[in-house]
């Protein structure tokens, strides 16, 4: 018989674990649950954050580099907690000290791990992070957090938040700038925030202290803005530094940011005639200079596999156009690169160009690292400008994602640069339709349908059907038509070229619905409705705003010819709605023997807006009402 | 010269362990002669397939060198890359050249080496071999390597090659292997091949039309070669209800390292009588030899006799099982308070159980202890070697982990009893091994094993596994429900449930109540460390008990399909006592806006949805061709009851009334009105745990009804 226990009792001490005075007070089991009244989501609150930020300059790097010195008290307001505490730094900044502290201020000497940052959608990066397990075993309990970072790079640290993954009671960000150290503190999103801003002079430098209490949690909902929307925080400008006999700017305004991206760019030795056969190949035989544009463009989208990498310097340097070529693969700056040497190849003018996606709420009025984290590549042609993004696939020449819509650019153009802004798009141009020709035989529906995709609808379908195995396609597009729905069959489909992003994409197939037509006595209910768009489109609880992954308008239009001796008694109401942010149609009619259904709805900012919510949810239950009414014929 | 012999064999072995450097592994992978290099073409019939596998061949090779034991393996795919998503498949690789072999304990861990190496060939025949030390970025030693220049219509051609070396100093027994011979695309042709010398013994079998392994002769006495070769292979499908092992073509082998005869008897595995014999069935005898020394009575019943004493049984049954459940509790869920609270880090608590405390952790120790308790209570038992269904059957055992023991008590109606988890009883067994073939190890006198003999264990049917729920449903507003659930399981249906739906809590506390043991925190002698601890406890179960909550929620929505709110629930019986003593849980919730459709002044209700979510044959399963292979049979029993809203009646029961039964099982239902209420009683049955491909059709025909039955709806109106 094995004694699996005992083997386990002797290396272990007690007394590790009875730490006197670490058991919360009673005020802290008070305060504990009168917070957790308050944030009923949240397991751990922070009672006190303050961030003391300091800058140095380190003459040999000629850097000027910042510390940040982070102390934290944190309480377990639920039950009992098990967080984890963590930090990331990369290759550009590095963390001294990560410490958690018992409430007695003695060390809880938790295990720190120290791991490489994993992240599905980079293949490579330098980013690691430290952080450890911390247990609350019981309401109230707390625990002091220390954490010291260091950047060597002041150009690398760029926002401070106020707010965290859990409430803080009082978050203080104290910011001690030198007099030589030329800096800006610029306030986002500080509107409906008490923030109280103190600022004190010493000696040598000027104290910002800011305040902010009772922030809630960072929101935990998908499809919502990016955080530079959404939270109160400061970004670091860095103009310049005069210390001692050593001077310089940094990024002063947008030119300056464009200056050491161009000085990376330099870096790059291009072999363009690596090239030369492919484009050759590519144009020759095209009959407009447009031909050309787009088979190049297409191309790349179709030939080189997006793999992200975000590795010190090279996460900012573009990858050589030959390797990129060659290896078939690369990032978003290996992509622009090589459609601008193969565009420049072929005669035209192409250049490099940053940008910052929809994500981030920055435009270059802020020169900043964190302005952009995107690059594509501006095409001018016959005097206007064509924004050309070799991360996106089936997009069309001329067509641009909803992600850089609106978005300021920044162009290359020699020592200088060009700021200007990808065009935006209408809804129109990603309509979505669905029709349906349905007569009743028995109690099945049965007839013919079409769905047709334009704009980013048909490039996101073209993207997930193109990502299943050949041999699964039938079997997914059938499964897709039918809703997953056993009650309804499809056949005959017959789709338009799946490869073509210049023309509408259509399906046409027949279809067979069950389960929704019911006889009762002289009567026939129909449940016209077997889509159910946007029925469980609620945003229940919702509290950031939800943003579509493109402006969206998608129409319906179902017809049902009524069977011989029936006619229509009851059809469900019409709804009409008209907002800024969205439109919703519902008509009946009945023409000549067909009943006729239209639907649709448009979204035409991409955007429902927090304040939107309430008026959305009363739509919402009208069309869902209008859906669960059955159509009712007569005989 | 024997000296020099000596030093001769070992600087081989040395070299060959270490000197086998990146680019001999290539060459002897790739080799000039390689007859795959410029096999290129796959056959018209798979041209629409995802990718098709040319060529694929995996190496086994077991060397060693006194306690040095060198296994290495390889495998080799050369593959045809017909789409998009294979060409992302085979785009990225990660990998780590070194790591430590997990084969040995402590000082005696070694270094092992692995070696990857990529190659493309275009269409155009052209090849181009990757760099991968170029290519590949390193983090932590973990390497990850992004294939340049891989597009649809290349074929990739890869090996992965593993050195692992480490020491044994008594027997190893390596992870057996057990898989079909298809993979996830189709193989137009396969090699496997494993190496052995000396004092390793190999378990090899093919199964379900599998070529066989043959023998190549090495010219080397203490050295063995053998090949499995197998061409045309459909990939690998896996429908529902399936044990592929059982049907599939597919092969299974085990490798094991003794060094003597001694270490050979100590082997966990069933070792063929000579290196130079592959073994390929365990017969009869073969039980015998191994397991005839390894049962035998053992284990203090100081506790059993004490729980005994002063207690009166009617018969030996029942005896048995009182002492089984008492064990599953003293020598099993007793800790379980323990492990929590050791994992949640509250204390450390296993010093309080003193110094010798028993936890039975696997079946040996469990058959062993009730070995003791059945010769000194002079029951007759035999012991029982069985295996899953889902390996095949127990006549093509081959490889030892896949055994279960058990223990038969010969009492006039015979009890099976197995090692514990925290539900299981003395009524069944197992459902894996339940109706299957197995073998009986005679016990004599209650101590030895004397013979064996063939038996089927006993089987269940679907009246023993049966789910039975009461739903009260509440019209709300005209616009949703409010439902009130009772649901009652039994059997082996009772044993998922419990295991789905029951935290420590539920039951540890019942079973200190039923046979007074004393609970962690009583151990703990000083009151501030009890209170702290207790407190700590209690925090963490109020904790787990709001997340069942919200997990017993998210499971109703997936049954109904639909969000719930207001969603209570009660385990009114854990069920953990015996075959009649069911698993009962209550719950209640709301549905908003679903299921009920407004007809002008009437409204349709979609009563068959509180059936629940049922299995949807689509059109691809229609056309299955395996055989079907079910856990154990089974009955769904739901009686639903609809209290009809006052001045209202319904009507169209006609299409609630279902009927079909036959040799597979069934689906019937009834509706009725009683009084102002509708009931509406259902029975889905599943008879057999194995139908035959041809009754396949009659299994679709009683799913689909119950599927139609959760489509039919009532029409509700006013009087």
């Amino acid at each position: 018989m094995k004694n699996l226990i005992l083997s386990l009792c002797a290396c272990v001490s007690f007394s590790t674990l009875a730490q006197k005075n670490i058991d919360p007070t009673a005020e802290d089991i008070s305060k504990a649950k009168s917070l957790r009244e308050q944030y009923s989501k949240d397991d751990v609150a922070i009672l006190e954050s303050t961030d003391a930020v300091n800058f140095d300059y380190n003459s040999s790097a000629d850097k000027i580099t910042v510390s940040i010195k982070t102390n934290e008290h944190l309480m377990n307001i639920n039950h009992r907690a098990d967080i984890h505490k963590y930090e990331f730094y990369d290759s550009e900044s590095s963390i001294e000290n990560f410490k958690v502290k018992f409430r007695n201020e003695k060390d809880a000497s938790f295990y720190v791990k120290d791991e490489p940052y994993k992240d599905d959608d980079l293949f490579y990066n330098d980013a690691r992070v430290k952080y450890t397990s911390i247990d609350f075993p019981v309401q109230g309990y707390t625990y002091f957090y220390e954490l010291n970072k260091k950047y060597n790079d002041i150009k690398y640290c760029t926002t401070f938040y106020f707010q965290d993954e859990f409430p803080v009671l009082k978050k203080k960000i104290v910011f001690t700038v030198p007099k030589w150290l030329d800096i800006e503190l610029k306030e986002f999103n500080f509107a409906g925030f008490d923030i109280k801003k103190n600022i004190t002079d010493t000696d040598g430098s000027t104290i910002y202290t800011f305040t902010l209490e009772n922030a809630p949690a960072y929101f935990k909902e998908k499809d919502s803005p990016g955080r530079t929307y959404l939270y109160p925080h400061i970004m670091i400008l860095t103009k310049s530094y005069a210390k001692g006999s050593k001077a310089g700017t940094l990024f002063k305004t947008h030119e300056d940011l464009y200056k050491w991206y161009a000085s990376l760019v330099k870096l790059m030795q291009n072999e363009p005639e690596k090239l030369r056969e492919k484009v050759t190949e590519l144009t020759a035989k095209a009959k407009t200079d447009e031909e050309k544009i787009k088979n190049i463009y297409y191309w790349v989208q179709d030939n080189i596999r997006y793999i992200a990498f975000e590795d010190g310097i090279a996460g900012f340097k573009p990858d050589e156009a030959q390797n990129v070529f060659e290896k078939r693969y690369g990032d978003c700056k290996g992509m622009a690169n090589l459609i601008k040497q193969m565009l420049v190849l072929a005669g035209f003018d192409a250049r490099l160009t940053w940008i910052g996606t929809k994500h981030i709420a920055y435009d270059y009025k802020t020169p900043s690292l964190a302005v952009d984290n995107h690059m594509i590549c501006t095409l001018f042609y016959k005097g206007k400008r064509y924004f050309l993004d070799g991360t996106e696939k089936f997009c069309a020449f001329g067509e641009y994602a909803e992600r850089i819509q609106n978005k300021e650019v920044m162009i290359e153009d020699g020592e200088k640069c060009i700021l200007d802004k990808v065009p935006l798009g209408a809804a129109a141009a990603n309509k979505e339709v669905f029709t349906a020709n349905l007569s009743l035989e028995q109690e099945q529906l049965k007839g013919t349908c079409q769905r047709s995709f334009l704009g980013e609808s048909r490039e996101y379908f073209q993207n997930i059907y193109n990502h299943f195995e050949s041999n699964k396609k039938k079997e997914m597009l059938d499964g897709y038509l039918a809703h997953q729905n056993k009650s309804i069959k499809v056949d005959q489909v017959k789709m338009s070229d799946i490869n073509n992003r210049e023309q509408k994409l259509t399906i046409d197939y027949s279809i067979d619905i069950a389960n929704k037509v019911s006889s009762f006595d002289n009567e026939i209910y129909v449940d016209l409705d077997f889509m159910n768009e946007y029925k469980e489109f609620q945003l229940k609880d919702r509290k950031t705003d939800y943003e579509f992954d493109y402006k969206t308008l998608y129409e319906s239009v179902i017809t049902l010819k009524l069977p011989a001796g029936y006619k229509v008694t009851k059809l469900p109401e019409s709804i009409a709605v008209k907002e800024n942010n969205y439109e919703v149609n519902l008509t009946y009619a009945v023409e000549n023997n067909v009943i006729v259904y239209k639907k649709s709805f448009l979204f035409k900012n991409a955007v429902l807006k927090a304040s939107d919510f309430e008026q959305w949810r009363a739509v919402n239950k009208r069309v869902a009402e209008s859906y669960n009414t059955q159509i009712i014929l007569t005989k | 010269m024997k000296i020099k012999l000596l030093w001769a064999a070992l600087l081989c072995n040395v070299f060959f362990v270490l000197g086998q450097s990146a680019s001999e592994v290539r060459d002897e992978i790739w080799s000039a002669s390689d007859p795959y290099k410029k096999a290129n073409t796959v056959p018209e019939k798979w041209k629409n397939e995802s990718a098709v596998i040319i060529y694929k061949h995996e190496n086994y090779d077991y060397h060693k060198f006194g306690i040095n034991v060198t296994y290495t393996s390889s495998i080799r795919k050369r593959i045809l890359l017909l789409d998009q998503a294979s060409v992302k498949e085979f785009s990225e690789f990660s990998y780590r050249d070194k790591f430590y072999s997990n084969k040995a304990l402590g000082s005696f861990w070694r270094r092992g080496t692995n070696f990857i190496g990529v190659k493309i060939v275009k269409p155009d025949g052209k090849e181009v071999i990757i760099d991968t030390d170029k290519e590949a970025k390193e983090v932590d030693g973990e390497k990850k390597l992004a294939i340049p220049n891989l597009e649809i219509g290349d074929i990739i051609d890869y090996y992965f090659y593993s050195v692992e070396p480490f020491k044994s100093v008594y027997d190893y027994t390596f992870e057996a292997v057990e898989t079909p011979l298809g993979d996830v695309y189709p193989t137009m042709n396969l090699k496997i091949n494993l190496h052995t010398e000396n004092d390793f013994f190999l378990n090899f079998n093919t199964y379900n039309g599998t070529p066989p392994l043959n023998q190549i002769d090495t010219g080397k006495s203490s050295d063995r070669l053998f090949e499995l070769k197998a061409e045309n292979i459909e990939k690998n499908e896996f429908p529902r209800w399936f044990y592929p092992l059982a049907e599939m073509p597919c092969y299974k082998f085990q490798v094991i390292f003794a060094r003597s005869g001694k270490f050979e008897k100590l082997a966990d595995g069933f070792l063929p009588e000579s290196e130079k014999v592959v073994k390929k069935t365990i017969s009869k005898e073969d039980i015998f030899e191994y397991y005839n020394k390894k049962f035998y009575p053992d284990g203090d019943l100081g506790v059993v006799n004490r729980y005994l004493k002063e207690k009166s049984f009617a018969t030996e049954e029942e005896k048995v099982r009182e002492i089984y459940y008492f064990c599953r509790h003293e020598f099993f869920t007793r800790y379980f308070e323990a492990f929590v609270v050791n994992e949640a880090k509250i204390m450390y608590p296993f010093a309080y159980y003193g110094t010798n405390p028993i936890f039975f952790r696997d079946e040996v120790p469990f058959v062993n202890y009730f070995m003791q308790f059945l010769k000194k209570q002079e029951i007759s038992y035999d012991v029982i070697i069985a295996t899953p269904r889902f390996n095949g059957s127990i006549d093509d055992l081959l490889i030892q982990q896949n055994v279960r023991k058990l223990i038969r008590v010969n009492t006039p109606k015979p009890i099976y009893i197995e090692y514990f988890n925290a539900y299981s009883g003395t009524d069944q067994v197992n459902y894996s091994i339940e109706n299957s073939k197995a073998y009986v190890l005679e016990v004599s006198k209650g101590k030895r094993v004397t013979d064996v003999s063939n038996v089927t264990l006993p089987s269940s049917t679907y009246k023993d596994n049966v789910s039975r729920i009461k739903t009260k449903v509440d019209l709300v507003d005209f616009t949703g429900y409010k439902v009130q659930r009772d649901a009652a399981y039994f059997g082996h249906l009772k044993e998922s449930e419990q295991d789905d739906k029951l935290q420590f809590y539920d039951f540890v506390y019942e079973d200190y109540n039923r046979y007074g043991t004393m609970k962690l925190m009583d151990y703990v002698r000083k009151e501030k460390d009890r209170k702290q601890y207790t407190n700590e406890l209690d925090a963490l179960i109020k904790k787990l008990k709001d997340k069942q909550n919200e997990t017993y929620k998210s499971n109703v929505e997936s049954e109904y399909e639909v969000k719930v709110d207001d969603y209570t629930f009660e385990i009114k019986n854990t069920g953990r006592y015996g075959k009649d003593n069911a698993l009962e849980i209550h719950d209640g919730f709301t549905i908003a806006n679903n299921y009920v459709k407004k007809a002008g002044d009437k409204y349709l209700l979609e009563i068959g949805r509180f059936l629940t979510s049922q299995i949807e044959i689509d059109k691809k399963e229609i056309e299955r061709k395996n055989n079907i292979y079910m856990s154990f049979p089974r009955s769904f029993e739901n009686e639903i009851t609809f209290n009809i809203p006052e001045g209202y009646s319904v009507s169209g029961l006609e299409k609630l009334n279902k009927k079909v039964e036959n040799e597979t099982g069934g689906f019937v239902s009834t509706a009725e009105v009683k009084g102002n209420q509708l009931v509406i009683k259902t029975l889905k049955y599943y008879k057999n745990y194995f139908e035959p491909n041809a009754n396949w059709n009659k299994m679709i025909q009683f799913l689909d009804a119950a599927y139609q039955f959760t489509q039919e709806k009532v029409l509700l109106k006013k009087n």
